[in-house]
């Protein structure tokens, strides 16, 4: 063992230096994720009537907690901070973990700089180890800076170093993960895709866990859910995170052990012979060919969305009626349990559209990387006008968007429709329609980034980010509707209305529109490959 | 002039403010081969691309088969193949599929040279890009470029990575393409294959052609090196006719004007000849001048 991880010293050293960077968005995001709540909340919430007010909100749409968790607290800043950042804040210190293994093992025998760090002296389990021990200092940062801040912001010390160590945790379990998936696929875009599906699945499960309100085994039997049971500020119990640590170490050794039983640059998998002649000889079939594979994890991982989102909104009636605050804003006669079964179906729908996003998001994404890795050059070289090579990524990123958000809604409608509670079939269905000219302003986004500023490739995402706050967590904060428009869900008509409001998908069409006009004039007149 | 495939003149591209490309003028007949050599980092690869329409000219009027490469991007790249020097195929596609792929873009190619090419350069069609070697990927893109009847062929330093096997099935192919009647712009360090497959040369030095003609016109400019062992000491009026020249014992060592040789044998003989080697200016010493040289040829 001991040469095997010779070198390792030196590595690290240098790839702390030089990579180490790349987890400080990581590492800023979460604290910016506690601070702000630290920060605002007494300024939004200054009293204890306006704090109730709002648990009884969050009560009142069980979509937060799928995402956030339980509410356990939120008459402090420190369980409110606590609700609001734990689970996201631990699952984007998750992703950057996975990203920084995944970056410094696979990425680097399929790009050819392993060969040359592996000739020079170097144990065969240096480089593993590197990618590791980056990932345990990355996310051991994210989480001293994120409870330092949220502590000298003004929280209290306890529950937000708590909270920071949350984050830590789920950092490393999750490079424990990317440790060995980075084994398993042979090559770095599987090995990222199996980690952070596996993220992705776990935290679907805690929450759906949390927010039924299943018995205490399941949230046990999911290491994310061991974060979940810390409760700071409410009960601030530093021993679950003992498991954490412990699942880390398993993981790791796993991960070795898979490392010295295969072969450099090989996957778990031994490639077969693939065919001597071509299919695809268009550039359509070429996109679709390039993004098949995470194209079919993404349809798979949506009809899993649609289950547990359908399941979640039979059971927004047991929700309702457990609830004491919302029994009070019913009896005064402010809504109707109809309407807010409406409200609750948009927000559900709404999310689905959000994450939809994402994947078509990566189908314009791989454009640019597929243009950096010079292969785009021998297309354009081809009788292939730049329009068409762009329109069929761009088509093929709103049919993506468009039949992910289908599946996910007629699984939703299918399942509300047959619970009983007041929803239709063609309600549910025509509501997830509405849903879909929204995601498309946000993949029109992308489009327009990757036409016309492909170095600021990383806007990308913006819109989905921006989305993703503004509909889940706008509403809590009482934030003007001047800003809440600024995300294209918040213009999703209501479906179930008398008269449904049309205008709102009109309008963000028209921006879609004149940002995929953005994009292709920019993609036709760039420069390549620059 | 109505005959130039590629006709440049004054070509300006600057990438922020580094100057890649400064008042560059290239002229290829057609049929001809035109060998396009220069130090790393000349601007060999962004004229490629501007004449390709992956780069936009910041100056300078670009023509190509008639055409405006940025503007005219389809009609002409039916007419073309290019193969890059640093090819990237998918990892997961197999190489026979990355040729039906770039053919078919191209416009279709010609079945039976497409077999007949994988089997002379020896390629396993059936292997994923992420398996090839850098020979092998360069050998795809070069078999899906070649396959294909076109009039012009842009070669990107086609050959790096080829073993010396490969590399003389590749110049038989150009050989082949050339006989056909396609002009090629070829661009290569492998001083052999260019002068093996060149009809004429252009050099690029810091974003500008510094020289262009043909091989002979080249070497004309150079001085043709002697190597004499003689019996008898020559004296220094001799040695002052024959231009540099330095004596080492019985060894000369002269260099001499290319139409000068004759004179310098007669010179040398009365002085009793025992061992003699005049060389031509050979490309490599050409280049090393050109190249070496900080302020280029006058």
């Amino acid at each position: 063992m001991s040469t095997s991880l010779t070198g390792t010293r030196p590595l690290l050293h240098a790839t702390l230096r030089h990579d180490g960077r790349r987890f400080a968005p990581w590492v800023a995001i979460a604290t910016l994720l506690t601070a702000s709540s630290v920060v605002v909340y007494p300024w939004v919430f200054p009293d204890v009537a306006a704090r109730r007010l709002l648990a009884v909100a969050i009560d009142a749409n069980p979509t937060l907690s799928l995402i956030f968790g339980p509410a356990h607290d939120l008459t402090t800043v420190d369980g409110f901070n606590a609700w609001r950042a734990l689970a996201l804040g631990g699952f984007l210190v998750a992703l950057g973990a996975i990203h920084a293994v995944t970056r410094a093992t696979r990425a680097q025998e399929d790009s050819g700089q392993a060969d040359l760090l592996a000739s020079g002296v170097l144990g065969r389990s240096a480089r593993l180890l590197t990618g590791v021990a980056l990932a345990v200092v990355g996310s051991l940062a994210a989480g001293v800076v994120a409870g330092v801040v949220a502590a000298l912001c003004g929280g209290g010390w306890e529950s937000s170093l708590l909270l920071g160590a949350t984050f830590t945790a789920s950092g490393w379990m999750f490079a424990g993960v990317a440790a060995v998936t980075a084994q398993v696929g042979s090559d770095a875009r599987t090995a990222s895709s199996l980690a952070v599906g596996t993220l992705g699945l776990l935290f679907a499960l805690r929450g759906f866990c949390a927010a039924l309100d299943a018995p205490a085994w399941t949230l046990w039997a999911n290491p994310l859910g061991w974060t979940l049971q810390t409760r700071p500020a409410s009960g601030d119990h530093w021993a679950p995170l003992l498991l954490a640590v412990a699942l880390t170490g398993a993981l790791v050794v796993v991960a070795f052990v898979l490392q010295a039983r295969r072969d450099f640059g090989q996957g778990a998998i031994a490639p077969r012979p693939g065919p001597a002649r071509g299919t695809a000889r268009s550039t359509w079939h070429l996109a679709v060919r390039v993004n098949r594979a995470p194209g079919v994890t993404w349809a798979i991982a949506f009809v899993a969305l649609g289950m547990v989102f359908g399941y979640f909104t039979t059971s927004i009636t047991d929700v309702v009626a457990s609830n004491a605050g919302v029994q009070q804003i019913l009896a005064s006669g402010a809504t109707t349990p109809d309407e807010l079964t409406a409200v609750f179906l948009r927000t559900v729908l709404s999310l689905v559209g959000i994450v939809a996003t994402v994947p078509g998001v990566q189908v314009l994404l791989r454009v640019r990387s597929e243009e950096l890795d010079d292969r785009v050059e021998p297309l354009l070289a081809g009788a292939v006008t730049r329009a068409r090579y762009y329109a069929s990524h761009v088509v093929l990123a709103l049919t993506v968007v468009t039949v992910n958000v289908l599946v996910a809604g007629t699984l939703v409608a299918l399942l509300a429709s047959r619970a009983g509670i007041g929803v239709s079939f063609a309600d549910a269905l025509v509501q997830g329609i509405a849903t879909v000219p929204a995601a498309w302003t946000v993949v029109a986004l992308s489009v327009a980034v990757v036409g016309a500023r492909p170095v600021a490739s990383p806007a990308a995402w913006a819109g989905v980010l921006v989305s993703f706050m503004l509909t889940l967590l706008g509403p809590t904060f009482g934030l003007d509707d001047w800003v809440l428009g600024i995300s294209p869900f918040w213009h999703v008509p209501l479906t179930t209305a008398a008269t449904p409001d049309w205008s709102g998908s009109a309008w963000t069409t028209l921006v879609t529109a004149a940002l995929v006009a953005v994009g292709f004039a920019g993609f036709r007149r760039r420069d390549l490959a620059r | 002039m109505s005959d130039a495939v590629i006709d440049v003149h004054g070509l300006s591209k600057s990438f922020g403010r580094f100057r890649a490309l400064d008042g560059l003028d290239l002229q290829v007949e057609r049929g001809q081969v035109h060998g396009f050599l220069g130090p790393n980092g000349a601007g060999k690869s962004t004229t490629i691309r501007v004449l390709l329409g992956l780069l936009r000219a910041d100056a300078g009027t670009v023509r190509l088969l008639g055409g405006d490469p940025w503007a005219h991007v389809v009609a002409l790249h039916r007419r073309l193949a290019y193969v890059p020097g640093d090819v990237s195929l998918w990892p997961g596609m197999t190489g026979g599929e990355a040729i039906d792929l770039l053919g078919a873009l191209r416009g279709g190619l010609d079945e039976r040279r497409r077999a007949e090419l994988l089997d002379r350069f020896e390629l396993d069609p059936t292997k994923r890009g992420r398996q090839y070697s850098k020979g092998n990927r360069q050998k795809v893109a070069i078999v899906a470029a070649l396959a294909s009847d076109v009039e012009l062929l842009v070669l990107d330093e086609p050959t790096s990575g080829l073993d010396p096997l490969m590399e003389s099935v590749f110049q038989e192919v150009i050989g082949e393409a050339k006989a056909r009647g396609t002009t090629v712009l070829l661009s290569s360090h492998i001083l052999a294959e260019v002068e093996s497959l060149a009809d004429r040369l252009s050099i690029i030095r810091d974003g500008r052609v510094v020289q262009s003609g043909t091989l002979a016109d080249l070497r004309g400019r150079t001085r043709t090196t002697i190597h004499a062992t003689l019996a008898r000491t020559p004296d220094a009026t001799t040695l002052a006719t024959l231009g540099s020249a330095r004596l080492d014992g019985d060894r000369l060592t002269a260099t001499v004007d290319p139409t000068r040789v004759g004179d310098a044998m007669a010179a040398l003989t009365p002085y009793g000849l025992t061992t003699l080697t005049v060389a031509p200016p050979s490309l490599e010493s050409l280049f090393l001048r050109l190249y070496g040289d900080d302020e280029g040829p006058r």
